[in-house]
C-alpha cells in the first residue's frame, strides 16, 4: 500500500494544544465548583489513614465491583460440555452483558441464549418464555443439550425450572430424550465462582441421573478410565493443554470434566460453529467409575465436590489453583496419589530447569511488597507462590465474601500459609471488599506492584504501582489467557510476567546514572 | 409481591407517531438478542461525566457493565466510577431502601457530585422499591438533585431504556437550571455519546461555523449544563430515535425547533450544519456554513483520493445497533463501498425507508441477528467486510472476515469530515491487512487439489 498520507491527530495530541487546554479551563466553571487547593486537599485526604478508616466503615455502597454475578460462571460451565448450549432464563440484558464479558476476555464469541422475559413474565411468571426459548433456540442453534440458569428476575418471581421443563416436554416442546440441566443462580446469592458451581453439579447429577447408571467408584468400567479432573472457573485456556499434558506424562486416563478451552480457543478455520470442543456427554455417567476426582478449585467446586463425594462415593482430592512449584508439586503428588502412578521423570527435569529459572531471577523479586486481588482459589494459589520466591503479599482482597462462601475456612488456610514464611508476616486479608478499599489500601501502604484483572488499572494508575494482569478479567491485553499459569510451565510464565515488569519499572524509571544492560 | 409499576405511556409508541409501527421490537425468547433497558438508560446518562451514577440492583447489573463504554471524557471521571447498592439476599426479602439511602448518603458525602443518578434494575422494581421516594427524601435532605432512571431491564429493549432516560432529563434536569448571562446560546446536542471522542471533532467543526453548543446530551457534559438545555435555539437529534421524544416534548414545552441528522459521511455532515443555521435563523452564521462545509468538502475529496481508488466497488455488510444504519450507510457510499446487507433490527419504519432510499434494490435486509445470519448475508453477498458491533467481531475474525467495530465500544471516532477520513483509512487496514492472504492459504504442503481434478 502507497505511504499513509493521513496525519490526524488523536485526542491525546489534540487535548495538550492551546485551544482545547483553554476550553476545558472554561468548562471547568460548571464541574464540581472547587479550587484546586480544595481539589489537592480532597485528594490527600483520600489518601489518608483517616479516609482509610471511613473507607473501610462503608457498608451500604459498592465502589468499583471485582467479581461478577452467577450466570456469567454457569455459561462457562455449560460451555465446558459439548454441544451444549447456555439458556440464560430471566431478561435479556444479563445475557447480552455475560456474553460480551467473556468475549472481551476471551477475544472469541460466546454463544449463549436468553428467554427474554419481560413485564409480562414478571407478573405471570416466565413459564411461557421458557418453553418457547427452549422450542426457539434449539431449532436455531441445534445444540445437543441445552443447559438452563436463571437471573435474578426469575428467582425473585420465583420460577420453577424443573416444573417448567417439564411441561416443555410435556407439550411436546422437547423431546423425552433431549437432555436439559439446570440450576439455580441468583446474582444477589455468591459470585461467578457460586454460579459455575452450581451448574458443574447441575450438569453432572443430571446427565447422571437420567442415565441409570449405578455408581461402581475405582471399577473403571467401560472406559477404564482413573482420573476425574475439574479446573473450575478456570480463565486460562492454556491451563487446560498444562493439565492434559501433566496427565499425559502420567500416562494416566482421565476424563476432564468441564472443558471450555474448546470454545475458548478454537482456530480461524474460516467457518464458526457454535460449538468446538467440551467433554463428551455420554462420559459424564461414566465418571462415576473413575478411582477418584482431582479438583483444582476447592473453594469455586464446593458443591459439586460434595455432590462426587457423597453421591458417586469417590475420593476426592481438592487443592486451589497449583501454581509455582510448591503448588505444582502437590499437584503431582495428589495424581500420584489417587492414581497409583510413580511422578514421571520428565516433570520432575521440567521441574528442575523452572528452579533454575526462579533461582535466576530471584534477586529482583525478593522483598517486593505486592497488593493481590482474585477469587479464592486463585489468591491461595497466588500467596503460595509469591513466598516461595520471596515476594511479600501485603494488601490480599478477595472477591467474595458472601453466605455461600466457606470465608471461616479459607481465612484459615490463607492465614496458615502466610504464616509458614516470615515473607507472609506484613500481609492482611480482606473479604468481600471492592476495589475502592484496594484504593485505599494501596494509597495509605504504598507496595511495589499490584496483581489482578482489568479492573485493578484504575486504583493502580491512582496509587501509581505497576499492574500485572493475573485472573479474570483481562479486557485491556490481548493473549494472556493462552499462557497457563499452573503447573510448572505455568510457573515460569508467571515468574516472566512478574520479574520483567520489575524490570521495565527499573528502567523506565532509571534517571540514566544505572541505565545498564545486563541484569 | 407488589406488582411492577407500569411504565407511564405505550412502549410501543417509541419514535414514531404512526400507530401501527413497532420500533421497539419485543425481544424474542430463545435468542441471543440485545441488552436491555437499563442498559439503554445507563448508556444514555452515563457520558454526563461530572455526575455520579449508582446501579440499584445486585452486582450483576453494574459489575458486569462497568467501565466498559467508550464515551470520552474531557475531565471529571467520576461517571467511571462503578457505583452499586450490591443487593443481596436478605435485601431481596427485607428491602433495599435503606442501602439505597445510605449509598446515596455516602456518595453525595465523599464525592460531592453536581447530581447522582439512581438506576432501577430488574430485581428492585419487582421487589417494589420506592425510588422515587427514596431518590427525593435524599435528594431535599442534601441540597443536590437525586434522580431517580425507572428503567428496569425487563421493561424492553435497550431503545426503550433510551427514551426512558431522555424521559428523566426531562422530568428532573432540564428547565431546572440557568446560564450565565454571557453565555452564547446555539444548539443542543441530543444523543451524541462522544464515543471514541467524536464529540469533539463535531464541536470543532460547529465553532469554526461560528455556531456554539448549548448543552450535549449527554457526550462528555457537564450536569449543570444540561439544567439549562431548555434555554437553547435548537435542537439536534443525533442519530438517536429513542431520544426524538425528548426533542418533541422541548419543542412543545419551550418552542425550541429540532431536526433530526447525522454526522456520517461528509453530505450528511454538510446537511446538519447548515440546518443548524438555517434554524437559528441567522443568514450570517448560514454564509459561514456554507464556506466552511465547501473547503472542508473540496479538502476531504483530496484527502480520500488514495483511498477511495482502494474502496472503490468493495462490499460490506452492515449490521449496527447504536449508530443508526441509514447514515453508515451515506457514509459508505461516499467511499464508493457498497453495502448489500443491512441489519435492520433496531430501526424503525423512518429508518427503514432511510436505508431504502440509500442503498440499491439488491441489498438484503436483515432483520434480526444472530451471527449465523449475518454470516450468511456475507457468504451469500461475497462481501469483503463486515461493519458491526464488538460482539460479533470475534465471529468475524473465526470467518476471517475483515472487520470494522461501528458500536458503542469502539476506539476511533468516524463523524464529521476527518471522521470519514479516518472511517476511509479503517476500511483500507481492516481490508488490506496481510493477515488475510496468510489466513486463506493453507499450509504449503497442504495444499488444495486443483479443482479441475
Ligand atoms: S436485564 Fe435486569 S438484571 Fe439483567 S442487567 Fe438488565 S436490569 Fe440488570
Amino acid at each position: 500500500m502507497s505511504k499513509d498520507r493521513l496525519s490526524i491527530p488523536d485526542y491525546n495530541t489534540l487535548f495538550s494544544e492551546h485551544r482545547f487546554v483553554e476550553q476545558r479551563l472554561n468548562k471547568q466553571q460548571f464541574e464540581a465548583p472547587c479550587s484546586e487547593q480544595e481539589t489537592a486537599e480532597a485528594l490527600a485526604y483520600s489518601q489518608s489513614a483517616e479516609y482509610m478508616e471511613k473507607n473501610f466503615n462503608r457498608k451500604a455502597v459498592v465502589i468499583n465491583p471485582h467479581k461478577a454475578c452467577q450466570p456469567l460462571g454457569s455459561i462457562m460451565a455449560a460451555l465446558g460440555f459439548e454441544k451444549t448450549l447456555p439458556f440464560v432464563h430471566g431478561s435479556q440484558g444479563c445475557n447480552s452483558y455475560f456474553r460480551s464479558h467473556l468475549s472481551r476476555h476471551f477475544k472469541e464469541p460466546t454463544p449463549a441464549v436468553s428467554s427474554s422475559m419481560t413485564e409480562d413474565a414478571a407478573v405471570f411468571g416466565g413459564m411461557s418464555n421458557l418453553i418457547d426459548g427452549l422450542e426457539n433456540s434449539i431449532a436455531l442453534y441445534k445444540p445437543e443439550m441445552v443447559a438452563v440458569c436463571t437471573t435474578c428476575m426469575a428467582e425473585v418471581i420465583g420460577d420453577d425450572l424443573s416444573s417448567f421443563i417439564g411441561n416443555a416436554r410435556n407439550k411436546g416442546v422437547i423431546s423425552e430424550d433431549f437432555p436439559v440441566a439446570y440450576c439455580n443462580t441468583p446474582s444477589f446469592v455468591g459470585s461467578h465462582i457460586t454460579g459455575y458451581d452450581a451448574m458443574m453439579k447441575g450438569i453432572l447429577s443430571y446427565l447422571y441421573e437420567r442415565s441409570g447408571l449405578e455408581a461402581a467408584p475405582g471399577s473403571g468400567e467401560e472406559t477404564g478410565e482413573k482420573l476425574n479432573v475439574m479446573l473450575g472457573f478456570e480463565p486460562y485456556t492454556g491451563n487446560f493443554a498444562e493439565i492434559r499434558k501433566i496427565l499425559e506424562a502420567f500416562d494416566t486416563k482421565y476424563t476432564l470434566l468441564g472443558d471450555h478451552s474448546g470454545n475458548y480457543d478454537s482456530p480461524a478455520t474460516g467457518e464458526y460453529e457454535y460449538y468446538y470442543g467440551g467433554t463428551r456427554l455420554a462420559d459424564v455417567p461414566l465418571a462415576a467409575n473413575a478411582l477418584g476426582t482431582l479438583s483444582l478449585q476447592k473453594y469455586t467446586l464446593k458443591k459439586t465436590q460434595d455432590y462426587i463425594s457423597g453421591t458417586w462415593k469417590q475420593q476426592v482430592t481438592a487443592l486451589s489453583t497449583p501454581l509455582g512449584i510448591t503448588g505444582t508439586d502437590r499437584l503431582l503428588e495428589a495424581v500420584s496419589g489417587l492414581t497409583g502412578l510413580p511422578i514421571p521423570a520428565s516433570l520432575l527435569e521440567e521441574r528442575g530447569r523452572v528452579v533454575d529459572a526462579l533461582t535466576d531471577s530471584h534477586p529482583y523479586l525478593h522483598g517486593k511488597r505486592v497488593a493481590l486481588v482474585g477469587d479464592p482459589d486463585l489468591l491461595i494459589g497466588l500467596i503460595g507462590f509469591c513466598l516461595e520466591v520471596g515476594i511479600e503479599p501485603v494488601h490480599i482482597v478477595c472477591s467474595n465474601g458472601d453466605v455461600d462462601f466457606n470465608e471461616v475456612k479459607f481465612k484459615e488456610e490463607a492465614g496458615a500459609l502466610l504464616a509458614s514464611s516470615p515473607y507472609g508476616s506484613e500481609a492482611a486479608l480482606y473479604i468481600g471488599n471492592d476495589l475502592w478499599h484496594m484504593r485505599s489500601l494501596l494509597l495509605t501502604d504504598p507496595v511495589d506492584l499490584a496483581i489482578g484483572s482489568s479492573h485493578l488499572k484504575f486504583a493502580a494508575k491512582d496509587a501509581n504501582v505497576p499492574l500485572i494482569r493475573v485472573g479474570f478479567p483481562i479486557f485491556d491485553r490481548h493473549h494472556m489467557h493462552r499462557y497457563p499459569i499452573l503447573g510448572y510451565q505455568g510457573a515460569l510464565n508467571l515468574l516472566s510476567q512478574i520479574v520483567n515488569t520489575v524490570l521495565d519499572e527499573l528502567d523506565r524509571n532509571n534517571s540514566g546514572f544505572n541505565y545498564d544492560l545486563v541484569r | 409481591m407488589d406488582p411492577v409499576r407500569k411504565v407511564d405511556f405505550d412502549s410501543e409508541a417509541c419514535g414514531s407517531q404512526t400507530p401501527k409501527s413497532k420500533p421497539c421490537p419485543r425481544p424474542k425468547p430463545g435468542e441471543a438478542a440485545g441488552g436491555c433497558s437499563f442498559d439503554g438508560a445507563q448508556i444514555t446518562l452515563l457520558p454526563i461525566m461530572d455526575a455520579a451514577h449508582l446501579v440499584h440492583g445486585p452486582i450483576a447489573c453494574a459489575g458486569n457493565s462497568w467501565e466498559s463504554r467508550g464515551t470520552l471524557s474531557s475531565g471529571p471521571s467520576l461517571s467511571q466510577y462503578g457505583f452499586a447498592t450490591d443487593l443481596n439476599d436478605s435485601d431481596i426479602i427485607f428491602g433495599g431502601e435503606k442501602k439505597l439511602k445510605e449509598s446515596i448518603d455516602y456518595i453525595a458525602g465523599r464525592f460531592a457530585p453536581p447530581a447522582i443518578f439512581v438506576y432501577s434494575t430488574c430485581v428492585t422494581a419487582l421487589i417494589g422499591e420506592d425510588m422515587d421516594a427514596v431518590c427525593k427524601e435524599a435528594g431535599d435532605r442534601l441540597g443536590i438533585p437525586v434522580i431517580p432512571v425507572n428503567s428496569p431491564g425487563f421493561v424492553g429493549s435497550k431503545n426503550l431504556g433510551n427514551r426512558l432516560a431522555g424521559d428523566a432529563l426531562l422530568q428532573y434536569v432540564i428547565g431546572t437550571g440557568e446560564p450565565e448571562p454571557e453565555t452564547p446560546l446555539g444548539v443542543n446536542l441530543i444523543g451524541e455519546y462522544n464515543i471514541a471522542g467524536e464529540m469533539w471533532d463535531i464541536e470543532k467543526l460547529m465553532n469554526s461555523a461560528g455556531i456554539s453548543v448549548t448543552s450535549r446530551i449527554t457526550g462528555d457534559a457537564r450536569y449543570q449544563e444540561i439544567t439549562w438545555a431548555h434555554r437553547a435555539r435548537v435542537n439536534m437529534v443525533v442519530c438517536s430515535r429513542a431520544l426524538l421524544g425528548l426533542a418533541r416534548e422541548m419543542e412543545s414545552r419551550y418552542g425550541i425547533p429540532f431536526f433530526e441528522g447525522s454526522f456520517y459521511g461528509a453530505k450528511e455532515t454538510t446537511y446538519s450544519l447548515r440546518q443548524m443555521a438555517y434554524l437559528m435563523n441567522d443568514r450570517e452564521m448560514e454564509r459561514r456554513v456554507d464556506r466552511l462545509t465547501e473547503r472542508e468538502e473540496s479538502r476531504l475529496a483530496q484527502d480520500l483520493r488514495p483511498y477511495r481508488k482502494i474502496l472503490k466497488g468493495k462490499k460490506a455488510v452492515l449490521y449496527t445497533g447504536g449508530v443508526k444504519s441509514w447514515s453508515v450507510i451515506s457514509a459508505l457510499k461516499e467511499l464508493g463501498v457498497q453495502v448489500v446487507g443491512v441489519g435492520t433490527n433496531k430501526s424503525t419504519e423512518d429508518d427503514v425507508r432511510r436505508i431504502a432510499d440509500r442503498v440499491g434494490d439488491d441489498t438484503e435486509y436483515i432483520p434480526e441477528g444472530g451471527a449465523s445470519r449475518i454470516l450468511k448475508t456475507v457468504r451469500e453477498r461475497k462481501a469483503d467486510i463486515m461493519i458491526a458491533g464488538g460482539r460479533n467481531m470475534y465471529v468475524a475474525m473465526k470467518e476471517q472476515i475483515p472487520f470494522i467495530d461501528i458500536n458503542q465500544e469502539r476506539h476511533k471516532a468516524y463523524a464529521g469530515y476527518e471522521g470519514l477520513l479516518r472511517l476511509a483509512k479503517e476500511l483500507t487496514y481492516s481490508l488490506a491487512n496481510p493477515i488475510w492472504k496468510l489466513a486463506a492459504s493453507s499450509a504449503p504442503w497442504d495444499k488444495e487439489v486443483p479443482y479441475d481434478r
